[in-house]
Order: C-alpha cells, then structure tokens, then sequence
C-alpha cells in the first residue's frame, strides 16, 4: 500500500506565537514526509509542538515559516481530506451516536438515507452498533474515542490526524482501542499520523516513529518499525521490540532531561 | 425528575420512596406555618385588622373566586407576561448568538446594551405611558424593555462559553459559519439559554406587576394594588399568593419543556 511518493510533506514549517510579552517558538525549521498509507507515530516531550504540527495540517492554524504540501498542494485552510480525532473526543454532546457519525455527510448535504446507511457501516465497523441513539454522555470514554473514528471515517478522509486520542482512557481499554485502530486502519487504508508520548503505543501502532526534539520542535529522528504484524501483547517481549524501544528512549530522553532544565531556568 | 434511562433502554430506575418523604416533610411544615399564623391572631398576638389570619384570607379568596375576578387577573397578568415575553425572547435569543459569534456586531450593539441593562423596568412606564397610552402594547413593551437587555447578555455569554473544541470538529467536518451557529453554538448554548430564559422570566413578572400597579384594571398587579386602596389586606395577600403560584407553575412547565428539550442530560440529573 505504502508508495513512495509523500501523501503530505512538510517543508521548513516555523512557528511561533505569542504568549503574553514572550514568543514561543512551537516549531522551529520542521521538515517531514508522510507516506501514503503508512501509520506515522510522533513521539517527543510534552510542549515539543506535536500537537501544533497537527494543528497546520488540519489547516486550524497557518505555520509562520514554510508551508505543508497535501498530495503536491499547499494546505491553505480547513481541509476535509485531513479527518482530525481529539483527546478530548469532541462529540458533539447534544447528537447522538447516530447524528454525531452522520454529522460530516449532513454538511456535504448527503441525503438521508445514504446518511443512514453509511453511518451505519461505521458504526458496525468501530463496534457500536446498538449504541446509535445514546448520548456521548452515556458512553464510556473508550467508546466516545470509537464514536468520534467512526464519525471521522464516515467522512472519509484521506488522512486521520490523531492528537493524543487514548490518553484520556484506561490502559486496558486503551490497548483494545490500539489493536481496533490498527484493524480499521488496515480495512479502510487511510494514513494516519497519531502523535502520543507512549512509546510503547508508538512501537504497537507505527509502520514509523518520528522523535520530537524538545521546543522548538522538529524532527529529530525517524526509525522504521519492522516489528512483524499483528502485534499482540508478546511482540512487546522479543528482543527487537526492547531493542527499538531503547533506542527511542535514548533519543527522547536527552530531549526530556533538555526540557527539564529548560523549565528550571524558567522558574529560577 | 423522571426515573433515567440507560444507554439501551431497558433499565428504569424507579422513584427512590425518600423524595415521598421529603414532599411529606414539606407538607406538614407548610400546614404548621399556617396553623401558628391562625394561632397567633386567634390569641390577639398579631391584629387582624393588619394581619388577617389565614380563615380571613379564605374568606375573601371565596369572593373572589365567586365572581371569577381571581382567574381572570391570572389569565390577564400571564397573557401580558408571555406575550411580552416571547417578543423578548424572539429577538433576544437570535441577537445574543449574533453577539456572541461576531465580533464587530458585538463592539456596535453592545454600548447600547449596557445603556439599557441598568435601568429598572419601572424607569420605562412613564416613557411607555406616553407613546402607548393604557393600552396592552403598553403592558407588552414595558416587559420587552424590561427583559430583553439581560437576555442578550446572557445569550450572548453562553454563546461565547461553548468549547471552541467543538467548533473546531464541526470546520474539520466540513461545517460553515451558518452550519456552525446552528448545529453547533445554538444546541451548545442551549442549556444556559433555557437558564437564562428561566430568570429572565421571573424578571418579566416584576415588570408586569409593577406596571400593572401604576396603571391598569385588570391583573394581579391591579389587584394588590386595588386591596391596597381598599384597605382591604386580605386581598394583598392572595394577589401576593397568587403571583407565586403563577409562577410555580409556569415554572414547572419550563422545567417539563426543558427535559425534554435536552435530551442529552437524561442520566445527568444530580437531582
């Protein structure tokens, strides 16, 4: 699936923003290729502008310096072909399950019943099915992040921007929502650039890993993850998956301790 | 409240038997308020003459049943309540979205907002008197000119407070401006808005009492003020009676109408 050509390319992205008298410096000179069909994971500390990056890609906020090419095209505003999913889920509160997966299609004036129907197919897709009139509220937090894939997929975007998606649930549940998004991801090809700081997630999810450096942010190392798919529980016992995981531990550490003297300074 | 439903539907809580126990708890506190009250002028400690006991009070809630004035007044008073209201509520809703959505509308409206906003409803019955005379509209505009000031800046505010988290789901979705402020800001905002119309509604009954006091011959207002000429204090206390209720169950209703407008805070109820 993966070809070579870059289904988005980011070149010398800079941003900055201000925050109060100071400048902060998010993104500082970043450049990336994400292929197509590939699971991409972002793993940096904390304020390392993962989340910014994210952010101009969806087309939510426009990079100080460089510009980030979509298929050759320069992003230039809110793009639906960049299908975002928050850590906070973003259901819309007041929709059902239902409304809230159809809520893409409705504003692309897909009739009803085509609505249904393919809200439908996502809904079965992510396992809800049976949970279609509930509110988000009376859903666990697990499948809000289900409810809010399907919603996105039902769009049917070309890349899935996912910000911190499981950080809010459980580790158990978690694991179940990596195993499921890693079998939708393979059914519905999309891409998909996932930014966590769990470097386990990142080694069960990625075809790469994509270390952040500490603010500004950009690119610090890229490493392919040859671990054989699937991924259960034991892959996280070979030897290559301890291998790769100090190896990316080693990059992000020096990052974290970096960040920590930083904010030291700061306080002193 | 009514007893939540689950996700699936099948499971009813039902009524818990100690909420019987508080309406029971409340029902003999009422009935020993009003048994002290009869107490005391029975034994002289209060003069009926100024603080007619509760049998006075029914003595001359009779009458005024009997000849139908009592209904009447409350039918006058609520029609002038909601009609004034619903012009209020028409406006100031759709204008408090405006607000809190577009910046350049809010910098042009708000200086008159907050000229209006302090002044009492009773600033405008002179002015309302004259355009208007003693007429209904009169009655309407004074509820209009009292209400619809805090509804704006309410509406306004609880526009302002829905989570830009979900605008910014409904862009990546593909939502326009207009789709934005009516799938999302509208319902987003629609808890605070019915609170919102909640107080400005009470609000609306103090500016038809008092401008029914200074010149009208129907409606409850009237009618205190009437008792008050009158020297006639039973008729004061059941025309105050009568506005609470009123109320009471004007509030109740909204209070059925917003369950059922917000669905989504079934099984939210704290209580």
């Amino acid at each position: 699936m993966a070809s070579d050509r870059p289904i988005i390319r980011a070149e010398n992205v800079s941003m900055e923003y201000a925050r109060g008298v100071e400048v902060v410096r998010a993104l500082g000179d970043l450049s990336l290729d994400v292929r197509e069909g590939e699971i991409l994971c972002i793993v940096g500390s904390s304020g390392c502008g993962k989340s910014t990056l994210l952010n101009i890609i969806a087309g939510f906020l426009k990079p100080t310096e460089g510009r980030v090419l979509l298929r050759d095209q320069p992003i230039t505003g809110i793009d639906t072909r960049c299908g975002m999913i928050f850590q906070e889920y973003a259901l819309f509160p007041w929709k059902t399950v239902q409304s809230n997966v159809e809520f893409g299609l409705k504003m692309k004036g897909v009739d009803k019943t085509t609505r249904r129907e393919t809200a439908a197919k996502f809904i079965k897709l992510v396992g809800l099915e049976g949970f279609e009139k509930a509110y988000p509220a009376e859903l666990s937090g697990g499948m809000r992040q289900r409810a809010a894939l399907a919603r996105s997929l039902a769009n049917d975007p070309e890349i899935l921007l996912m910000d911190e998606p499981f950080a809010a649930v459980d580790a158990m549940t978690r694991q179940l929502l990596q195993d499921q998004l890693v079998d939708i991801v393979a059914k519905t090809r999309k891409t998909v650039i996932f930014v966590t700081h769990s470097i386990d997630e990142a080694l069960i999810l990625s075809d790469r890993i994509t270390v952040f450096s500490s603010r500004p942010g950009r690119v610090k190392a890229i490493l392919e993850n040859d671990l054989p798919k699937p991924r259960s529980a034991s892959a996280q016992l070979t030897p290559r998956y301890l291998e790769l995981k100090s190896q990316i531990w080693d990059s992000v550490q020096e990052e974290v301790l970096q960040q920590i003297a930083l904010m030291e300074r700061i306080q002193r | 409240m009514r007893p939540k439903e689950t996700a699936g539907g099948a499971t009813r809580i039902p009524r818990p038997p100690w909420r019987y126990r508080y309406t029971a708890i409340s029902a003999v506190s009422a009935i020993c308020f009003i048994g002290l009250w009869e107490l005391a002028a029975a034994t002289g400690a209060i003069d009926p003459q100024f603080f007619p006991p509760p049998s006075y009070v029914w003595h001359e809630l009779e009458r005024l049943v009997a000849d139908g004035s009592i209904f009447d007044f409350i039918l006058v008073s609520t029609r002038r309540v909601l009609i004034g209201f619903v012009f209020s509520a028409g406006i100031g809703i759709p204008l408090g979205i405006l607000l809190g959505t577009t910046k350049v509308i809010r910098w042009i409206v708000e200086p008159i907002i907050s000229i209006i906003r302090p002044l009492p409803s009773l600033a405008w019955i002179p002015l309302s008197m004259l355009w208007l005379g003693l007429s209904e509209e009169q009655k309407y505009s004074i509820v209009f000119m009292g209400t619809i000031a805090p509804l704006v800046v309410f509406v306004t505010d609880a526009t302002m407070r829905v989570d830009s988290i979900y605008t910014r789901a409904a862009q990546n979705l593909g939502a326009g401006r207009f789709r934005i402020m009516w799938e999302v800001i509208l319902p987003g905002a629609l808890p605070s808005i019915i609170s919102a119309l909640k107080v400005t509604l009470a609000l609306a009954w103090t500016c038809i009492i008092s401008a029914e006091m200074v010149g009208s011959t129907k409606g409850l207002g009237f009618l205190i003020w009437n008792g008050k000429d009158l020297s006639n204090i039973s008729q004061v206390i059941i025309g105050m009676l009568a506005i609470s209720l009123t109320v009471l169950a004007l509030d109740t209703i909204i209070r059925g109408m917003e369950h059922r407008m917000l669905p989504w805070h079934r099984g939210q109820d704290k209580r």
